[in-house]
């Protein structure tokens, strides 16, 4: 905890040309320079930061991946790992140039154990590629980010999504994983066993790193039964308040709704426009959804309408049909889309905070109150069961002072956050964005996750400027 | 022997019935519940709050003492044996109830604080801590946190793992520290994994929020009956391979049912190869309609019995058997071996079979008693100390089933932790290049390897033969204790 995690620098121009002609000759057509392909390698879909890699290698196995990183290693080049790039917090920009790693041609799945409910992937698969394959298994994987993206960056992100209320999030549904660290050499964390008191958690520790302490090259996921009987419902509610007080008895009862989603009523104005949801008025909202038995599903369902009738909320309409279902769920996972669309344009950042549930109503009505007295547009979604929404900020980019107050709205929902013994990232992870708000969180601990990256990545190679602040 | 200095500067910050030096005094304190391991620690220190856990630590810090964390003193792997030149750091003074949050459904615990009373603090408002090792009538939240503790719930409601929130920690440069949050994710590297499991070796824990789960309404349990020890193997995989994930799955042998119905008179099927428990919780609708899906797997399966609970009284007297399995164990045999190896639960079958091979051929009875539903294996490998190469023999079956374990995908050690009795067996399950990396972060919380020396990560050099758990009538701490 004394030295401080060495400073990142750009490679000499000499070395890249080195390293980009051996790369070349040992990938061929899979070690790229073109601009087209560094541009696309250089930001996610977070607001624009871009910065380019020297070169992009689409590797084919882990032991490409490792002799990469051993040349990289030896040449002290930096390494970012990269997916299909759908990340919001800036995690894939190349800050100090180097080799954008592409892993996205590292796409079979190895493995499915039915009896074990479990799968190994290699970290290209996406995971929509993934359930499609697991089709006709009766299982299937079911965390999903908006975004199609890999399971490997999903990994790295510690993703969740709209129904971590009932499955958890990555953290809970990775085994293991197969990594390559910074000097090309390649570990294997965790097992298929269910439980181990053996070592550290270095299963864990690599979900959410960022790639900053080593390349996740294969995954090994838990995997679920499909449900007997999955049914939608929405209820619409008077004021946001009633709508977020009801999800809060629903999650004391311990009711097992695998989704609970909120949309507030510009959101829902602009899902309306956006995914034609004609049937629905401008309201406050809260989608459900219920998987288990048929039996079970319809006692949920009882129980979650009654709460919500109590509060105020309308009687249900359900989505019982899988084509009604994907058509609502569909509308959710475009709801940034549809915020975007409210003011052609403008564009928009994701907020993220997270509270313990029991301050979720404080922390969404101080919120609201505090956009409505910016004068900007920033829609309200959410993941609620779990204490997590997002603010979609639309700002006009050619003003400045509407940006400024844009970026000091999401400092302030950080902070209000943080102050609730909440976190300003629930499932975006920190990339370049957040790396002062985790200071503000973390503290002391921000000391200890240094040293960590100093014992894993000593040179500070792997993905560096990301996700723990420098001393 | 310590530097008397330093005894004095721990005397300034405790009070004096806290710190005990006295060999009398210190004796109570040389093993935990792994007896075959004992050591007097040099100093024992009972602080009172967390102000004096940091001024220890910073004293044992700057004068370069090794310091051991203690919470009940349950653990079976020789994780709280103290170091003879060091401190041991019992935190059973630490034990308040910090506060309850019922809408975040979070308690905030001190780590002296039994795990069941977590259980008991929360039940007016309807919730419950899920994590349930046996002991936990006894057993300490910081030790649990500390080893990752599992139990017969962990199965449907997860690990210590996954049912805590946040721990307050010192390190060993006397620094308090937060891991984790109270909400459901934290940004940056997730050190609140990192600490769990970690055996005492990364910082000492003073606080802790866990996660409070709505009790079910109702529960059901099934007892099925096999008459083959493989076959019940595989109906645990048929289950769990029906996407049913029961709140408790165990699973007993003949060896195991008989020393039990002699014990508390369960009414187990005596002649069946195999007993399994199945529970199922939720609403009653939901338990009706999992229960007969579980039912008609087991049937599927082979079962040529199976009970349903019909009552609470039921539901409780059929996992009474399987909560005293080793205490029966130890009435019918002068001494046993417990291994804690855990396995992917598709391999449940084979490893029994060669479990059952080589008791033929060691000549050494095998009580199989384990959370199937984990994969997590306790055989007990029946002996007696007394006869000449009895224990050799047993040493050497513990070994191939742990080896065993290694190969079909699994692990040493799925509850009880490393400690200092599985030390050696990591060398086998972990290749060099991740033995580095946990010494390196090992490096990054305590550079100087004061927070329980010895335990938890072998250095490359020490790569020696398997541990094991050895329970000798009468060295068995609290015997009457249920433990696994």
């Amino acid at each position: 905890m004394n030295s401080a995690t060495q400073s990142p620098t750009r490679p000499k121009p000499d070395d890249v040309a080195a390293l980009t002609t051996r790369l070349r000759s040992e990938y061929g057509d899979r070690a790229q320079t073109t601009q087209a392909i560094r541009e696309q390698h250089s930001h996610g879909e977070g607001l624009a930061d871009a910065a380019l890699p020297d070169i992009v290698v689409f590797p084919h196995s882990n032991d490409e991946v490792a002799s990469i990183m051993r040349t990289c290693h030896a040449a002290r080049i930096p390494v970012i790992a990269f997916g299909v790039g759908t990340s919001l917090e800036g995690h894939v920009a190349a800050l100090y140039g180097g080799v954008s790693l592409d892993l996205s041609q590292m796409n079979r799945v190895l493995e499915v154990n039915g009896a074990d409910l479990d799968c190994r992937v290699q970290a290209g698969v996406t995971r929509e590629q993934l359930n499609v394959e697991l089709k006709g298994t009766g299982l299937f994987f079911p965390i999903d980010p908006g975004a199609n993206a890999t399971i490997g960056g999903m990994t790295s992100t510690r993703a969740s999504g709209t129904n971590a209320v009932r499955y958890g999030t990555m953290r809970e549904n990775v085994l293991g994983l197969t990594v390559v660290t910074v000097d090309g050499r390649i570990v294997h964390t965790g097992n298929r066993a269910r439980k181990s008191s053996a070592g550290y958690d270095l299963t864990r520790l690599f979900v959410g790193s960022e790639g900053t302490l080593g390349i996740i090259t294969e995954v090994q996921l838990r995997l679920y039964g499909i449900p007997e009987s999955i049914s939608a419902a929405v209820c619409q509610f008077p004021d946001l308040k009633s709508a977020v007080d009801s999800v809060i008895v629903a999650m004391q009862l311990g009711i097992p709704v695998a989704r609970i989603e909120l949309l507030d009523d510009v959101q829902m104005e602009a899902c309306i426009r956006y995914s034609q949801l004609t049937e629905f008025a401008a309201k406050p909202t809260l989608c459900f959804e219920f998987h288990g038995t048929e039996a079970g599903v319809r006692e949920q369902a009882q129980m979650i309408e009654q709460i919500a009738a109590d509060h105020g909320g309308s009687a249900f309409q359900w989505a019982t049909k899988p084509e009604e279902r994907s058509r609502l769920w569909k509308a959710r996972h475009n709801a940034y889309y549809a915020a975007m669309a409210l003011a052609p344009g403008k564009q928009g950042f994701a907020t993220d905070a997270c509270v313990p549930i029991s301050r979720l109503t404080d922390c969404v009505l101080e919120t609201q109150a505090d956009v409505a007295a910016t004068g900007l547009v920033a829609p309200i979604v959410g993941h609620v069961g779990d204490g997590n929404f997002h603010l979609i900020i639309l700002f006009d980019p050619a003003n400045a002072d509407e940006r400024a107050k844009a970026e000091a709205l999401a400092a302030r929902v950080s902070m209000r956050a943080i102050g609730m013994g909440g976190t300003c990232t629930g499932e975006h992870g920190v990339g370049v964005h957040k790396l002062e708000a985790l200071r503000a969180e973390h503290g002391d601990a921000v000391a200890l996750m240094q040293a960590i990256k100093r014992a894993l990545d000593p040179l500070n190679l792997l993905n560096p400027g990301k996700t723990v602040p420098l001393a | 022997m310590l530097d008397p200095a330093f005894t004095s500067s721990l005397a300034q910050v405790l009070a004096p019935a806290s710190l005990l030096t006295a060999a009398e005094d210190t004796r109570p304190y040389e093993c935990d519940g792994l007896t075959l391991f004992r050591q007097q620690p040099a100093a024992v220190v009972l602080p009172d709050n967390e102000a004096q856990v940091v001024a220890i630590l910073r004293l044992c810090h700057a004068a370069r003492v090794p310091v051991v964390a203690r919470g009940a003193g349950t653990g079976l792997s020789g994780g709280a044996l103290p170091a003879a030149d060091g401190v041991l750091l019992s935190l059973a003074k630490l034990r308040r109830i910090v506060a309850i949050d019922p809408l975040a459904r979070t308690a905030i615990v001190e780590p002296g604080v039994r795990n069941l009373a977590i259980s008991e603090a929360a039940a007016p408002f309807g919730l419950f801590y899920a994590p349930d090792p046996s002991s936990q009538i006894a057993c300490s939240i910081g030790g649990n946190v500390a080893e990752n503790a599992g139990g017969v719930h962990c199965l449907k409601y997860g690990l210590t793992v996954h049912n805590v929130r946040k721990v307050r920690a010192v390190t060993i440069e006397g620094d308090v520290v937060e891991f984790g949050n109270d909400a459901l994710d934290a940004p940056g590297y997730d050190l609140l994994a990192l600490i769990t499991g970690s055996e005492g070796l990364l910082a000492v824990i003073t606080q802790i929020t866990v996660k409070l789960i709505a009790k079910p309404q109702y529960a059901q349990v099934a007892l099925a009956a096999f008459d083959d020890l493989e076959r019940a193997g595989a109906a645990v995989g048929a289950v769990i391979g029906a996407g049913i994930i029961p709140g408790g799955l165990e699973m007993m042998d003949q060896q195991a049912t008989r020393a039990v119905e002699a014990f508390v008179h369960a009414n187990y099927p005596l002649d069946a190869a195999a007993v399994l428990l199945i529970e199922s919780d939720g609403t009653p609708v939901e338990v009706a309609a999992e229960m007969a899906e579980i039912t008609s797997v087991l049937t599927a399966s082979g079962a040529t019995e199976i009970r349903v609970s019909q009552d609470e009284a039921q539901r409780l007297l059929y996992w009474s058997g399987r909560k005293a399995a080793f205490p029966a164990v130890g009435r019918i045999s002068p001494d046993y071996y417990c291994i804690d190896g855990t396995i992917p639960r598709a391999a449940l079958p084979r490893v029994l079979r060669q479990i059952e091979d080589w008791s033929r051929e060691y000549g050494l009875p095998c009580a199989n008693v384990f959370h199937a539903g984990d994969g997590n294996l306790h055989p007990l490998i029946l002996f007696d100390a007394n006869k000449p190469g009895d224990k050799e023999r047993t040493v050497e079956f513990g070994d191939r089933i742990l080896e065993l374990c290694i190969d079909v995908g699994g692990t040493i050690t799925g509850e009880h932790g490393v400690g200092v009795e599985k030390i050696g067996g990591m060398c086998a399950q972990f290749p060099p290049v991740v033995l580095e990396r946990f010494l390196g972060i090992k490096r990054a919380f305590d550079a100087q390897s004061l927070l329980n020396p010895g335990k938890g990560v072998p250095t490359l050099a020490r790569c020696a033969e398997f541990g094991r758990m050895h329970v000798h009538h009468g060295q068995l701490r609290h015997p009457d204790l249920p433990r696994f």
